[in-house]
């Protein structure tokens, strides 16, 4: 795409670049091959990157209906996906896989191997899962640049046929390769009939639903399953703030009683850990694979653990109010969660945080409760706040059981304290439990963090707050981009 | 167990308890209210995390300065939820005195609740006063097959005290256990079934929905069919808490009524907790009738259906159910619970902790790492 048609607003439809003429339209002068289909790609990923464009507007809608999430999450989602559409990405993930971009045109040489040549599995399918927003795109997207025909299950809100229609503007050819479809993935037979013949099967879902779509399929198919996983963050000291954030050479505890005021202008990368960890857990209620449930805490910087909870639960406030929650009640697995944390609280075995919205959407301010960090008995008599907001929509959680698995509910995190990250890798292991990512502070994580993201099994090592922004280039669930959508053919 | 303030609630219960299998009211609203606040207030004198908790609800015990506010009626006693007895020891006594503990199952298997019941006679009372009502109106003497752990082996088990105590006082002597570690033994269960049949000997078979829906696959493979003799009954409970398999209840029950020639009127869901001394059952008028069946319970259990924060809902709206069980005097008076259900004449209707929130995402649930851990397959109750 040429950059004086970068703008949307600006630049020309397909149809009224083919009235005027337009070179782009008729393909003169045009890059050829992958090339082409990369540039078509990005051309309508740059549509749907505005929010007025009619097909994004009819979709966003139809999103909303479908998973209940509010416009500025169903937004965001439609931002970070088609924003990380870009031809660059497309160009530079298929270059690093296969060598280079030329080995899906024509023949090229290899270092110590025969010359090469990449083409397109002749049929791939993609199977999305009905809780998600987008998924199938980017792989939809790779398929295509591989020369594949694709055939995806699409759902309600009919993203991928909306999109396709837009790639088919761009390219026409596309459109031809491309066959969106519904189908109840209980019915076996329906089921059979769209994959049997596929080459390759990407499917996202549970383990029980993949397992069901990896028995339908030809024993030569190359099966691609995405599963259930979560991400978790890890906040070091070094993020914690320094004595002189502190203002004090002890620092500062929870049960100091911190204030909303005590953090202003002090401690600039907890806060935004904070921030970002807040982004991080309310994006999507907190119901996809990148969405944090687990916060671990070091100790040993100037904000304990406990001080950095509050901080993260004002946070939370202020992050809810950009992206508000998509639902009204609190299901009963998160009230039996909230009220298991009242009770321990109120035997001062660690302390709950849970604001926002409530009923009806009224605003309140930060409902701490009984924040007896680690007292005794006595610490309850200055108890002011009453024990009770289990109906706020998002909850924090400080050092809950380390027996219990974490708590993988709508907008609920549990933070642990940890002296380093042995501890937080012997949780995890503990629990088994897939990680997708793992999020730290700005700035590059300390070498012993770096190796726990790498003995955790995350497929990614990201910073709080781009958790849910992942990079199109990036190892989805630690598996290649375009490879699962080739077959290679050597010469020689 | 020598104290004057224990024995005279535990005497109060009791008679309640007498008073009722004897056909009397059992206790009135304004008893049971009486009961409830005083054990209430004996249990956060001597229960420091009942204490501890209950303060930080706005109650308080003692006298003098200290004295805080109690509840105006049982409606407001504070109840913890059923996940405290994993996080603290919510007892009365010192609890190396227990004459029964019970454990919960648990999800991770790692953290089990622990109910410790100072006098087994409490227990042993409500138990047979509401078996008796409820599941033996008829006063059958019944051989009891039991898909339920053997306490002698279980002893821990609460579902396994409840059958072997209701065995050996109601039945015919010769009960029998076909469930251990987690296996049920079908080849052990029919042919124990055969004898009954044999004998025209009635049978009760007690299990929960999970092991009733083993039994059914594995006697559907082997292709046995039975009519259990006239008068047989089932009492089934636990549901499938902890289980990936779950079958419908009425898928279960019709499955049941083929299979071994049970009707479903003659099918009782109990519904009991590990937390809980005392029972509910279906009862027999709406397990005849169209709709939702109905649970009853002796008049010593009582229960609110409350929201996520505890204000009581109106009749016929759903909620959280919220126990006040008075035969709970060694332990903590009120239970909130994770189980849903809605308030119908003088009973409930059990929905159950299917989740009401709907599937979305692509992010671990509790659903999923379930069927990671293999060590969750823990015996209800």
């Amino acid at each position: 795409m040429s950059p004086d048609a970068s703008t949307p607003a600006t630049r020309p439809t397909p149809a009224q670049s083919h009235a005027t003429g337009n070179s782009r339209a008729t393909g003169v002068g045009r890059a050829t091959g992958v090339a082409r289909v990369i540039e078509a790609i990005a051309d309508a990923a740059e549509r749907w990157r505005d929010a007025d464009f009619p097909p994004r507007l009819r979709t966003t809608r139809a999103l909303i209906e479908r998973t209940g999430y509010t416009e500025p999450v169903v937004d965001y989602a439609l931002d970070a996906l088609f924003g990380s559409l870009t031809a660059a990405a497309l160009e530079g993930t298929i270059a690093s896989e296969l060598g280079s971009l030329a080995a899906l045109d024509e023949f090229v040489p290899r270092q110590g191997r025969p010359d090469v040549r990449f083409a397109g599995v002749a049929r791939t399918a993609i199977v999305s899962s009905d809780t998600t927003i987008g998924v199938a795109v980017p792989a939809l997207a790779f398929a295509l640049c591989a020369g594949s025909h694709v055939i995806v299950k699409d759902r309600s809100d009919r993203l991928v046929a909306a999109f396709a229609a837009t790639l088919g503007e761009e390219l026409p050819e596309l459109a031809q390769r491309i066959e969106t479809s519904i189908w109840n993935g209980a019915d076996e037979t329906a089921s059979r009939a769209q994959l049997e013949s596929a080459d390759t099967v990407v499917a996202f879902g549970r383990g029980e639903s993949l397992a069901a779509i990896r028995a339908l399929l030809r024993p030569d198919a190359r099966f691609v399953p995405f599963g259930h996983r979560t991400s978790v963050g890890y906040v070091a000291r070094e993020t914690l703030g320094s004595s002189a954030d502190a203002g004090s050479r002890a620092g500062i505890t929870g049960r100091a009683g911190i204030t909303g005021r005590a953090f202003d202008g002090r401690f600039p990368a907890a806060r935004s850990a904070s921030l970002g960890a807040a982004r991080d857990a309310l994006l999507f209620d907190g119901e996809g694979c990148l969405s944090l449930h687990v916060l671990f805490v070091e100790h040993g910087g100037a904000l304990d653990p406990a001080a950095f909870a509050r901080l993260f639960a004002r946070a939370l406030d202020e992050m809810a109010t950009e992206f508000p929650a998509g639902y009204v009640e609190i299901d009963a697995a998160s009230t039996a969660y909230r009220r298991a944390a009242l009770f321990r609280t109120a035997q001062s075995t660690g302390a709950a945080f849970g604001s926002g919205p409530k009923l009806g959407g009224i605003v309140t301010s930060l409902d701490e409760v009984v924040p007896s960090l680690g007292g005794s008995d006595a610490s309850l008599a200055g108890v002011e706040a009453p024990l009770c907001n289990v109906r706020a929509t998002h909850y924090v959680t400080l050092d809950p059981p380390l027996a219990d698995p974490p708590p993988f509910l709508r907008r609920t995190v549990a933070l642990y304290g940890v002296s380093g990250p042995h501890e937080a890798l012997a949780f995890l292991r503990r629990h088994a439990l897939p990680l997708e990512a793992v999020a730290f502070g700005d700035g590059a994580p300390r070498t012993d963090l770096v190796e726990f993201a790498l003995a955790s099994g995350a497929a990614r090592i990201a910073t709080l707050g781009e958790l849910q922004r992942p990079p199109l280039g990036g190892e989805h669930g630690g598996r290649e981009r375009i490879l699962p959508f080739v077959r290679a053919i050597y010469r020689g | 167990m020598n104290d004057a303030e224990s024995r005279a609630l535990d005497d109060a219960f009791l008679a309640v308890v007498a008073d009722w299998s004897r056909g009397g009211e059992g206790c009135s609203e304004a008893q049971f209210d009486e009961l409830a606040r005083a054990t209430f207030a004996y249990q956060v004198g001597r229960n420091g995390s009942y204490a501890r908790f209950a303060a930080a609800s706005g109650f308080a015990a003692g006298s003098g300065s200290a004295a805080g506010r109690m509840p105006a009626t049982w409606r407001e006693i504070p109840a913890v939820p059923a996940s405290a007895f994993k996080d603290a020891t919510l007892a009365t006594f010192d609890v190396r005195g227990a004459e029964l503990e019970f454990h919960s199952s648990g999800t991770t298997a790692e953290r089990s609740g622990k109910h410790y019941i100072e006098r087994a006679a409490l227990y042993d009372a409500s138990l047979t006063a509401g078996f008796d009502r409820f599941m033996l109106s008829d006063g059958a003497r019944l051989r009891y097959l039991n898909l339920v752990p053997d306490p002698r082996r279980k002893p821990h088990s609460s579902l396994g005290y409840m059958m072997g105590h209701v065995s050996v006082l109601r039945g015919d002597g010769k009960a029998a256990y076909f469930f251990d570690d987690d296996r049920l033994d079908v080849a052990g269960f029919t042919r124990a079934l055969e004898a009954a049949c044999a004998e025209g000997r009635p049978v009760c078979i007690a299990g929960t929905a999970f092991a009733f829906a083993a039994l059914l696959e594995a006697l559907a493979s082997s292709g046995t069919r039975c009519a259990a003799p006239p008068g047989s009954r089932i009492m089934e409970t636990g549901g499938f808490k902890g289980r990936a398999r779950v079958v419908e209840r009425g898928e279960l029950y019709a499955g049941l009524a083929t299979t071994l020639g049970i009707a479903p009127e003659a099918i009782v869901a109990e519904y009991g907790m590990t937390e809980l001394v005392s029972q509910y059952y279906d009862t027999r008028a709406s397990r005849s009738a169209a709709g939702p069946r109905i649970k009853g319970s002796p008049p010593w259990l009582r229960t609110l259906v409350v929201t996520s924060d505890g204000r009581e809902v109106p009749d016929g709206e759903t909620g959280f159910l919220r126990h006040v069980d008075l035969g709970n005097r060694s332990s903590v008076v009120a239970i909130d619970t994770e189980d849903r259900g809605y308030r119908a004449g003088e009973g409930i209707v059990l929905l159950g902790r299917e989740s009401d929130a709907p599937p979305r995402g692509c992010s671990l649930d509790a659903e999923d790492l379930l069927a990671r851990q293999s060590q969750a397959a823990a015996v209800p109750r």
